[in-house]
């Protein structure tokens, strides 16, 4: 095969599949999980919940080399089931996955609007908010990209950062894990609900898989996926430790949504507060800006093939960037965040979030079950050993794990209820049901005015 | 399945079209690419050379290091030149395989999607 003039290395998947991951939301979530378990021991669910992620990259893995491509999602799932299916999990995936976006802008707003305040913190946040996300929107349609090279230095020295302040941590602070093994938190139920939560911290590592178009060899895809989750791994077993013993009881019960922001004031005072500000910002910003650019391409060539209204796939005259997806996911955004605002329920995003990759990896585990049986001669550059055995594991444990989400209670440090998540479930359902409904009734309407449209255009290649 | 001169012939249009295109060669002023077209039925291949978004050559065989490979079937190859085939659909379908950025998969699809709204 000829050779690319550029193409992506290991060093690059490694560090966009682990950029895609670190996010503002994750510290928050990392703190989650050290209260459902202890925190000196939290690293047991991380290692749990980084290798059932591992197994399921094989699973990405597996489908990257059988559909390489940037349209992989709606590929896969359209092969193993149908064109419906594929549109009703694909919209699905997108416009919850954006609304992380909405979370994630509303914990970024949150650094700031407490570090630096201008008018009130409500009003701050609200700025903040809409700034981070008017700004990434615009970097958007300008066309502005994050090159392979700023990516890798950003990824990398976020990794180093952490792994560098948990080191210092433990060195500087008392930590006793026989104590902590005696606490009546650390029981095996508790090991595996926190692990569900723990899938969130690696969520997003799967939006690697659109740069197999650009590899020179799609097990590369694979390879970097399986490293950037070994890195995420120890990277956050490591580093939430250190933040559970380095913040108070006291600031532990006062359910911060910014923990590490106030970990760092502990460590290094104000040149840790501004340090770790710029480590969030980093994060968050690089996190939008592949989120809003992977779902806006998506939304754009739903509207070429006639699924959305075609005025999605209108392009800016100047940048040929996607502008009415980017803005109209970028309001998706700004809704979502300001009912996070509204409500403070930000914890319920991380949950949904966490959910719907536990509901994702389900949904690639089956497609490569499917897909073995219906084209078992098709050509893989990567296949994942031991039969069925692995995809099968990756159903029951992520149906379980989803489930496991759905039917607990969320508390915060000092064990009071917050709100029960089997609203996580109905609100996905009822996400669900409006993708299954526009799917079933909406798209069947603009597939049918383009084909009536195609049949009265007049065909310009030449008849022979 | 479309001969080498067939797709040659609409390579000709396509590039009349593009060049001709005044809002188009404004959205691709800075899109400079050396373009290879596999048609993996026939074996035909055909080198395209954009410069700022004019079309300046286009040969049958590969030269050069690209920065695009599309590879399909001839008769996709040939109906995307003369304008009557919608590019996404195929790609989303898995019929037209690309190897490039996303951001070059868009200009590529914007191509068609200029000179022919209505496809």
């Amino acid at each position: 095969m000829t050779e690319l003039k550029k193409v992506i290395k290991l060093r690059t998947v490694i560090s966009t599949s682990a950029g895609m991951a670190i996010a503002t939301s994750c510290y928050l979530a990392g703190i989650q999980l050290a209260t459902i378990l202890v925190g000196e021991l939290a690293w047991i669910s991380i290692l749990l919940a980084g290798f059932l992620c591992l197994l399921s990259s094989l699973c990405f893995s597996e489908l990257t080399s059988l559909y390489p491509s940037a349209a992989g999602i709606k590929l896969y799932i359209q092969n193993a089931f149908n064109e419906k299916v594929s549109i009703i999990i694909g919209m699905f995936y997108v416009i919850l996955g954006i609304s992380m976006v909405g979370a994630e802008s509303y914990l970024l707003a949150s650094v700031l609007s407490g570090t630096f305040q201008v008018f009130s913190p409500l009003y701050d946040k609200l700025l903040w908010m809409l700034f981070f996300i008017i700004f990434v929107a615009l970097i958007n349609i300008r066309g502005v990209y994050i090159t392979g090279l700023v990516q890798d230095i950003m990824t990398y020295s976020m990794i180093s950062f952490m792994i560098g302040v948990s080191i210092y941590t433990f060195a500087t602070h008392d930590i006793n894990i026989s104590l902590a093994a005696q606490s009546a938190k650390f029981t095996l139920g508790n090991i595996i609900q926190a692990a569900g939560v723990g899938v969130f911290l690696f969520v997003g590592y799967e939006w690697v898989t659109p740069l197999a178009e650009e590899t020179t060899d799609y097990r590369l895809i694979g390879k970097g996926m399986i490293w950037a989750i070994g890195i995420l791994t120890v990277t956050y077993s490591l580093f939430i430790a250190a933040m559970y013993v380095g913040l108070t009881p006291a600031q532990l019960a006062g359910g911060t949504p910014i923990p590490h922001i106030v970990f760092g004031t502990n460590l290094f005072g104000v040149a840790g507060t501004i340090t770790f500000i710029v480590m969030s910002v980093l994060a968050s910003v690089t996190s939008f800006n592949s989120g809003l650019l992977n779902t806006s391409r998506f939304s754009y060539a739903m509207g070429r093939d006639n699924v959305l209204p075609r005025f999605f796939s209108k392009l800016h005259p100047s940048y040929a960037t996607p502008w009415v997806s980017i803005i109209f996911l970028g309001v998706l955004a700004i809704v979502v965040s300001l009912a996070t605002l509204y409500t403070g329920k930000y914890l319920f995003i991380i949950l949904m979030a966490a959910a719907l990759e536990c509901f994702i990896y389900v949904v690639a585990a089956v497609c490569v079950i499917k897909l073995r049986k219906k084209y078992p001669e098709k050509e893989r550059a990567f296949k994942i050993p031991l039969g069925y055995t692995i995809p099968i594991i990756v159903i029951v444990v992520f149906t379980g794990l989803m489930i496991g989400i759905f039917t607990d209670v969320s508390r915060d440090y000092m064990g009071r209820v917050l709100f029960p998540n089997y609203w996580v479930a109905v609100v996905m359902g009822g996400f669900f049901l409006c993708m299954v409904l526009y799917t079933l009734i909406v798209v069947p309407i603009f597939k049918k005015k383009a084909e009536a449209k195609e049949k009265t255009r007049v065909k310009r290649r030449p008849v022979k | 399945m479309a001969t080498s001169q067939e797709i040659l012939e609409a390579l000709a249009d396509y590039q009349g079209q593009c060049n001709e295109n005044r809002r188009l060669r404004k959205m691709q002023r800075d899109w400079t690419k050396l373009l290879h077209f596999v048609a993996e039925d026939t074996g035909d291949k055909f080198t395209m050379n954009v410069v700022k978004g004019e079309i300046v050559s286009f040969e049958s065989g590969i030269n050069g290091t690209p920065d695009i490979i599309v590879t399909s079937s001839s008769e996709n190859f040939c109906d995307m030149f003369w304008g009557d085939l919608n590019p996404s659909q195929k790609y989303l379908a898995g019929e037209i395989r690309v190897k490039a950025s996303q951001e070059d998969v868009v200009r590529l699809d914007a191509i068609t999607m200029i000179i022919w709204p209505d496809v």
